[in-house]
């Protein structure tokens, strides 16, 4: 085929070859200058519809808007998990017991990328706006519901009532981990439109951000900021000049292309490269480089953690012996080298074990995790999981200075995780009648055949995709009849939302716990939020479908407590105990975020060793990395 | 007047099989096991990483079953569509890009797939059929077999990995096309429309790759049952030579049914799309189809299809209508 | 593209072969000639060893981490083993099996409804003709592609792998019934079918006895046509994941393959192995086609 190909095709490229000339060096394709150009691949691809801009319907969120355009009353500081003033001059003042009621103060000087100010007015303006329009806008019901009523104190300050209390305004009025619930938007752009605004496309939209848009693609394909002259009058609270003139978003395509262009230094920073395609980069590339030096590689700080949900109010998972014996039934270890080349690190508890919440949950925790027993006594925890992990990777031929080893290895590959047992999974199994039938499959307590349906993510996800194949392989060897759904993200969704369609599914959104406030996942776990077993009708939030009375207590409890003081956070793993104990949801591991870089353009990126923000460029860390990267003046 | 009937008939059953096909299209999305609403509100909530509180989510939905006119039965959800199409060939707003007008989004990526795509049909058409005509009339040499080989060999190549090989042997083995090409935009220049053509080359180069073989062997096959047909024989002993016998006697014959394929083909280039959007980041209807059927946005999908089948059905139609003028002998009939 | 190869196969635009008299059917020998040779060859081989080598299977191919990961081809592993463990022969060897099975099921599905329904539309004609072509014009206005992305999408993991089979013949027999429905007209005027009709047969005995023989030799080109078409249609499926990729079939390898973008790491012989397999499998389908073709030129000739 290859020889083919090459006959065939000298002819053509020699005459192609005289008559163009493809430059490659100096300029980018969008005609700026390369030395001073940062290239980024997108996170979601291609967007299909890159001219919506306007941020009170739902928009093209990940061309560089989130990190590069907008600007929040209050950021997060990814390296800490501790939240800052951005358009706002310090924090809010609460101005009431019931912890309803805010004095919100903004700094003074800043304008909006078209040179306007930016004042109380616009605040007072989109929130005029959302309110007016709120059937209609499809991106305001955070804060028509949040808010109750709003008031101009001066140009600088505005006060505002919530409808119930709220402890972690900061939070939901700026930005937790990297959510930005809602985006000011300019009063002199929107206000002439009337009307209109429910349609407003607003591109090239004006932002408040460092940069600003100086061209997008149409076609969704691409989007190029620039770095305003007034950057320092811009909503971003910082005295540095960054280091980027240009930030260019572009989608490199399938992953074939995109390691290929990646290893031709065609741009600086990819995002969830699967580790097998980054592996053979690095080997061709020298100038590209994963987040940490050695084992596992890959950053493992996200606010989330991947993990199969539960349909805990459905024959037979209702039982938290059959939810043990799939925990214990699956080799996780195998699973992750089958799928990530073992680059990942375990976490049995319901959350991210990240160096901000290691200290707050899991170290406290570890004793408890050791102690646990099940059943008859039985001791489901595996503290050698790391060590045994490294020796089965150094047994498949892994260089050995490339394993961590030591203390590392807890830091690398996490605190452990439950035996793999399919032998105490069949025995708890049994003892609630379940045994394995003429075809070597588990049956259902009444001997009727058991099929178990697990849904799992298609190509949109490639690592939770492997991930979910190599599980249902895992627990079929064990004798459960798995059938593993791949599926859009379309359904997926769905299946997440309907009771009557999940049994088992491999998800993330119940287990974003980043600091001390662990509301932000586990607050959506309360009766309200419980539907029939069998219903059709669209569930809310509480994905892990959790039925525990004990935890709906403590998470009502907790609402009225002062966030981030110890009994709050006692509350929170205890919290985590419960879940742990019953197994009400297997948690897998950190969600392992492949983000390599090129140094070919661009230095001092945040790596595992000069850890001055997270890696992400679709989170508030990207304006610390186009801010601290040094141009190598290639 | 036997024409006049004729054309009336078969202008009957187009319209006919356009209204069929358009109800089938209204219907195959609504069994996908997706709801459009969930999806955005999934999306909102991750954007708000997980701070909306149930009653905001209630409003929501609310307000988006409204706006995407979900509200209402099956039956007049579909007296609807039928109503938007046929008076207005309006297809609605998308749900995942509320309120983009679907035709909107249709229109700004349908040229781009209909002039690669055409090309390169049509290339791939003429090119392969010559090679095919000289295998079949000379289909006693050696070396008309080594032609059929090639078409043996390229045709069966699974699409998707033709495409890769020639994007990793012209764009990175050899680096003279991009590999992921950026597309200029804004107010058209030559030298943008000239980096438009030269981006396009390396899907066009695969496009014509993969339709190179059938022709080849299509064309083969009917090239050598013509060459058996006794005009064919007498014309030899009439003393024609091989190049007179091969043009005006096996090729205008063994053409016809060549040049229904053709139309037909071009009808369907949609079907062909999808991967060459996919490989080489070319923007496109494909790509629009996949990124709403992943997403359930029924409207973007009815659009598409909607197009696709008023394509396949007008170049049937329109072959039905010039084949009597093309082929002598259905039109004596 | 592999989609379009259906609506546009080489073989069914090529003048139908005029059948031979019933009767000569008794006799296969005339048939054979070295392509057909060659090709059924292939396909005996194929088919008999994908059948029969399973029993002997080692292992399930399907289970990961069966062996150790990225092995190398040698005498174990004759194709050496992929990034999920699992050895690539065998693997292999199972998924021709189910290709194959896959195509015959669906030709067999195609071929039977096709010619059904061709032959009773072309047969019979009037209101019934035209109200069987106006479905049949529907079914070839529906893009394909769409279609399957939907379909896809509900039926993915939802059911078995043949699922998938079905649905390819719900969406593949119009075109095939249209060409044996416009065999039909041409044979409906000729002077036998009235002599048997005169005789006292009726409509079924008629399409059966008199006109299916003249049918038969495109059917069995067809037949050959549809399966190639079919191994073809699921291989694109499973590449875009839409398949049941956890089954071995010619396109799922490929899928995996990709999956773990073997191109790039270097992994050459579990993208090729596959390929080269379709190839060959396709030289022998297209060589027994074209070979059924050329023996009922030849007849005609000697007649």
């Amino acid at each position: 085929m290859a020889r083919h190909g090459r006959t065939w095709m000298l002819p053509i490229m020699g005459a192609l070859m005289t008559t163009t000339v493809f430059a490659q060096g100096a300029m980018t394709d969008v005609g700026t200058p390369r030395s001073e150009t940062m290239i980024v691949q997108t996170f979601d691809g291609r967007s299909s519809n890159p001219s919506a801009q306007n941020p009170l319907n739902s928009y093209a969120i990940w061309r560089g808007f989130r990190e590069l355009g907008w600007a929040a009353l209050w950021e997060m500081d990814t390296a800490t998990g501790e939240s800052y003033p951005e358009l706002a001059d310090g924090f809010p003042e609460v101005l009431n017991d019931e912890h309803t009621k805010f004095r919100v103060k903004i700094r003074e000087g800043i304008k909006w990328s078209d040179g306007e100010d930016f004042n109380v007015d616009d605040i007072i303006f989109t929130f005029d706006t959302a309110f007016k329009y709120r059937d209609k806008l499809t991106n305001v019901s955070a804060i028509t519901r949040l808010v109750d009523s709003y008031e101009k104190i001066d140009d600088h300050t505005f006060e505002v009532t919530t409808a119930t209390p709220v402890y972690d305004f900061v939070t939901r009025m700026g930005v937790y981990t990297w959510g930005m619930p809602f985006n000011w938007v300019p009063q002199h752009v929107f206000e002439p439109l009337g009307d209109e605004v429910v349609t407003f496309q607003n591109a090239p939209a004006v932002t408040l951000g460092a940069y600003k848009i100086k061209e997008f693609d149409p076609n969704g394909f691409w989007q190029l900021w620039e770095l305003r002259e007034d950057w320092d009058e811009s909503g971003w609270n910082i005295d540095e000049e960054p280091a980027v003139k240009y930030v260019y978003y572009k989608d490199f395509g399938t992953e074939e292309t995109r390691a290929l262009a990646f290893v031709q230094n065609q741009y600086d920073v990819d995002t969830f490269m699967s580790p097998d395609s980054i592996e053979a980069a690095k080997a061709r590339n020298p100038n590209i480089e994963t987040f940490s030096a050695t084992f596992p590689y890959h950053d493992m700080n996200d606010a989330c953690s991947y993990g199969i949900y539960i349909n805990n109010q459905k024959a037979p998972y209702d039982m938290p012996e059959v939810r043990w014996a799939l925990a214990l039934a699956l080799d996780l270890e195998q699973v992750g080298i089958s799928a990530m080349s073992g680059q990942f690190k375990a976490s049995p508890l319901p959350l991210a074990d990240t160096p901000i919440t290691n200290p707050l949950y899991v170290e406290p925790l570890e004793s408890w995790l050791e102690e646990l027993t099940i059943g008859d006594g039985y001791k489901p925890f595996n503290t050698d999981f790391g060590a045994d992990l490294v020796e089965t990777l150094a047994a498949q031929g892994v260089d050995q200075a490339q394993l961590p080893s030591g203390d590392a290895v807890e830091a690398g590959f996490g605190i452990g995780w439950w035996k793999h047992d399919p032998e105490q999974a069949a025995k708890m199994l049994e003892s609630v009648g379940m045994a394995k039938g003429a075809d070597g499959f588990f049956t259902m307590p009444d001997g009727s055949p058991w099929v178990l349906e697990f849904v799992i993510p298609g190509d949109w996800n490639k690592v939770l995709q492997r991930v979910g194949f190599s599980i249902a392989d895992s627990w079929r060897q064990a004798g459960f009849n798995v059938n593993a759904r791949q599926v859009d993200n379309g359904e997926f969704g769905t299946v997440q939302t309907t009771n009557a369609r999940m049994e088992l599914q491999i998800n993330w959104s119940n287990s974003c716990t980043y600091n001390a406030n662990w509301q932000n996942s586990w607050r959506n776990f309360r009766a309200d939020n419980v539907l029939p077993a069998d219903s059709n009708d669209a569930l809310v939030q509480n994905y892990a479908r959790i039925v525990d009375e004990r935890i709906f207590d403590i998470v009502s409890e907790s609402a009225s407590l002062e966030i981030g003081t110890e009994e709050f956070v006692e509350n929170g793993r205890q919290i985590a105990k419960y879940l742990t104990e019953d197994m009400q949801m297997i948690n897998l591991m950190n969600i392992p975020t492949t983000i390599p870089t090129n140094s070919t353009y661009w230095t001092n990126f945040p790596k595992q060793d000069n850890f001055y923000a997270a890696p992400y460029t679709w989170w508030s860390s990207f304006k610390k990395t186009v801010t601290n990267v040094e141009p190598t003046g290639q | 007047m036997g024409a006049l009937v004729y054309i009336a008939k078969r202008f009957g059953l187009y319209l006919a099989v356009l209204f069929i096909g358009l109800s089938i299209t209204f219907l195959l999305p609504r069994l996908m096991p997706i709801n459009p609403v969930d999806g955005y509100i999934g999306q909102i909530q991750s954007r708000a990483n997980g701070a909306l509180s149930a009653e905001a989510i209630a409003e929501l939905r609310e307000n988006l079953e409204n706006l995407y006119g979900l509200k209402g039965n099956l039956f007049t959800q579909y007296v609807d569509y039928m109503k938007r199409i046929v008076f207005s060939f309006d297809f609605g707003p998308s749900f995942t890009y509320f309120p983009q007008p679907v035709s909107q989004m249709l229109m700004a990526a349908l040229p781009w797939t209909l002039s690669l795509l055409l090309t390169a049909t049509v290339i791939a058409w003429t090119l392969g059929n010559l090679v095919g005509l000289v295998a079949g009339y000379f289909h006693k040499k050696k070396a008309a077999s080594i032609l059929e080989f090639v078409g043996i060999l390229l045709y069966p190549i699974p699409y998707y990995i033709l495409a890769v090989t020639v994007l990793l042997l012209l764009a990175y083995v050899f680096p003279v096309f991009p590999l992921s090409a950026t597309f200029p935009v804004g107010q058209m220049s030559w030298e943008k429309v000239g980096m438009i053509i030269y981006n396009s080359l390396l899907p066009g180069i695969t496009l014509v790759l993969a339709g190179f073989g059938w022709n080849i062997l299509s064309m083969k096959a009917l090239a050598v049952a013509t060459t058996e047909e006794p005009y064919v024989i007498y014309a030899r002993l009439k003393g024609a030579s091989n190049w007179t016998r091969m043009t005006r006697y096996v090729f205008r014959n063994a053409l016809l049914p060549q040049v229904t394929a053709l139309a037909l083909s071009l009808g369907m280039v949609f079907n062909g799309a999808l991967l060459t959007e996919m490989i080489f980041s070319y923007p496109g209807i494909g790509l629009v189809m996949r990124a709403a059927a992943t997403g359930g946005d029924y409207n973007v999908l009815y659009g598409a299809i909607t197009i696709s089948i008023i394509a396949v059905a007008t170049a049937g139609l329109v072959i039905d209508l010039l084949y009597p003028l093309l082929d002598p002998r259905i039109r004596h009939k | 593209m592999t989609i379009d190869s259906k609506e546009m196969d080489p073989v069914t635009l090529v003048e139908t072969p005029q059948a031979a008299e019933p009767g000569l059917f008794k006799s296969f020998l005339w048939l054979i000639n070295p392509r057909l040779a060659v090709g059924l060859t292939i396909l005996t081989v194929m088919g008999l060893g994908s059948f029969i080598l399973p029993l002997f299977a080692p292992a399930d191919p399907s289970v990961q981490a069966t062996y150790m990961r990225n092995l190398p081809a040698s005498g174990a592993h004759w194709l050496g083993t992929n990034a999920l463990g699992q050895d690539i022969f065998w693997f292999l060897v199972f998924a021709i099996r189910n290709s194959l099975m896959l195509g015959v099921l669906v030709a067999v599905g195609v071929t039977i409804v096709a010619t059904t329904v061709g032959l009773s539309a072309g047969y019979i004609g009037g209101r019934f003709e035209r109200l069987v072509m106006l479905i049949v014009d529907t079914f070839i206005t529906i893009p394909l592609l769409p279609i399957l992305i939907i379909l896809g999408s509900l039926i993915r993991g939802n059911t078995s792998f043949f699922t998938v089979g079905f649905i390819i013949i719900i969406f593949g027999w119009a075109w095939d019934a249209r060409t044996v429905r416009s065999m039909a007209l041409s044979i409906r005027e000729r002077e036998f079918i009235n002599m048997a009709r005169f005789s006292g047969a009726n409509t079924a005995q008629v399409i059966i006895r008199e006109v299916f023989p003249y049918v038969m030799a495109y059917t069995l080109v067809g037949f050959i046509n549809t399966i190639l078409f079919a191994i073809n249609l699921e291989a694109t499926l499973a590449v875009i994941g839409l398949s049941k990729v956890e089954v071995p079939t010619l396109g799922s390898i490929i899928f995996w393959a990709l999956n773990y973008n073997a191109l790039f790491t270097g992994h050459f012989l579990w993208l090729v192995a596959p390929i080269i397999a379709s190839v060959t499998l396709f030289l022998g389908l297209f060589l027994t086609s074209t070979g059924f073709n050329a023996a009922f030129a030849e007849r005609r000739g000697v007649q």
